[in-house]
């Protein structure tokens, strides 16, 4: 079955699938470094007691969530230059990434920080404690520990989902395999090593967050 | 201290604090008691503003709390605030839960804090169980260790939600303890209770009240064994039976 493949090619595109991988894994990386921010951010905001405040992150978590991925890439990469700003197109990739997995982190986080009994963010009031405060030390320790498994599938989405920027033409991993295909006419062995590094990053962020989970999540009783 | 004129209470169409007038004057210790749902906890809820009211003046230690530009931040840590359920920081150990107000809102240093929090801790008698944390405490440990948290701070008035209903029996002495020497230390204290014995020992007065009133109050002595009204004498008399 094997044998009507051609490796022998991949190992000469190999220096160029490196490029790709690297390019997929510092875009996620990037991307889900930056979402967190906007995700906590704009949490932070949704369950802010100022009506405007919280009313502006609704419209931008929910039409983030009701449109697709792609669509909202194309919105950058059309709508900047639009705009008057010229981005490249991996910094147009990366902003798109960011504000997509942010909604979804926003909501993961509203999730875990609803997860705080009521009755610890009294007793943080109670002894002076202001809002930012609540939220740094008594709120998001604990909503951070319980939202990593979620936040591990995010991940792994936004790194699948970085496939998309292959749509206007970031040199990642899957751009590879299409710029493979189309050179040789090679779609079935250029897919096939693409697939297997996904998987190689989907193992090295699910290490990292196992590493995470051990140092976020407080400790309970022995 | 602590004088509410005239305060009002709706949740919604729910009228639960109706025309209450109270003077707590410094170092006095007032247990408040009465039947589930007669507003004792709303009453000592609103002094920390914990809980909003619409209608008539609150002073405590002077500042208005019925005006809207009071800083409620700055006045809530001079109160200290304990509750029924504890709610500890289960991520911090007992130590971080007494130094965490005191380093970030009254700016100390770390190792002045620390030494604080063992102080207090000393004090409520959990000298060893500073780096223990909250779910290997017993509840009557955590809720001593609320009262450290509480302390560190150097409140001006503690205010005590029924600190012991969650408890079971045997630990409530060991939290009663640490609160009648707080009372004879001459500490300002407000206590929703339902410990007679506690109130009897303790309190210099003893506030009764039923559907959001105030009905009565008076000294323990003269409102246990002699109290004015019926629906006083009717408490007293289910909750001593038992």
């Amino acid at each position: 079955m094997l044998e009507g493949l051609n490796f022998r090619v991949l190992w000469e595109y190999m220096p160029f699938f490196m490029e790709g991988l690297r390019n997929t894994f510092l875009i996620s990386i990037v991307s889900l470094f930056l979402a967190l921010i906007v995700g906590i951010i704009a949490c932070a905001c949704r369950l802010s007691p100022w009506k405007l405040v919280r009313g502006l992150s609704i419209v931008y978590i929910e039409s983030i969530r009701s449109t697709p991925l792609l669509v909202q890439i194309y919105f950058f990469y059309f709508g900047l230059p639009t705009l008057g700003l010229r981005v490249p197109e991996l910094q147009t990739g990366i902003i798109a990434l960011m504000l997509n997995s942010g909604a979804y982190i926003a909501e993961i986080v509203r999730a875990g920080i609803t997860s705080v009994p009521n009755g610890q963010i009294e007793a943080g009031i109670s002894s002076g404690l202001n809002y930012f405060q609540r939220m740094r030390f008594i709120i998001l320790p604990q909503a951070l520990g319980v939202t990593v498994p979620p936040l591990l599938g995010q991940a792994i989405v936004l790194v699948k989902d970085s496939a998309l920027l292959s749509m206007i033409s970031v040199m990642e991993l899957t751009r590879c395999g299409q710029t493979l295909t189309s050179e040789r006419f090679m779609p079935t062995e250029a897919f096939f090593t693409v697939a297997f590094f996904y998987l190689c990053i989907y193992f090295v962020l699910k290490s990292m967050a196992d590493w995470s989970q051990k140092k976020l999540i407080f400790r309970e009783a022995y | 201290m602590i004088k509410f004129k005239g305060v009002n209470k709706w949740f919604g169409k729910l009228h639960v604090l109706r025309d209450i007038n109270l003077h707590v004057t410094p170092g006095e210790v007032v247990v408040v008691c009465g039947p589930s749902g007669s507003g004792k906890s709303t009453l000592i809820r609103c002094i920390n503003r914990l809980e909003k009211f619409q209608k008539g003046e609150l002073f405590v230690d002077g500042t208005p709390l019925h005006d809207h530009s009071t800083n409620l931040t700055k006045l809530r840590a001079e109160i200290g605030f304990l509750f029924q359920q504890f709610h500890l920081y289960p991520h911090m150990t007992a130590l971080q839960n007494v130094t965490l107000a005191p380093i970030n809102v009254r700016k100390m240093k770390r190792s002045d804090a620390e030494e604080l929090g063992r102080e207090k801790l000393i004090r409520v008698g959990l000298a060893d169980k500073a780096d223990s944390y909250p779910t290997q405490l017993s509840g009557g440990q955590q809720q001593r260790v609320a009262i450290a948290r509480g302390l560190a701070m150097a409140p001006k008035i503690m205010l005590f939600d029924e600190p012991t209903s969650a408890l079971d029996p045997e630990m409530i002495g060991e939290v009663l303890d640490v609160m009648i020497k707080l009372a004879s230390e001459g500490m300002t204290m407000c206590v929703v209770t339902h410990e007679m014995g506690f109130a009897r020992q303790v309190a210099h007065r003893v506030i009764f009240m039923d559907e959001g009133s105030l009905v009565e109050t008076g000294s323990p002595h003269d409102f246990f064994d002699n109290p004015q009204t019926d629906r006083a004498a009717q408490f007293i008399s289910k909750i001593l039976t038992h």
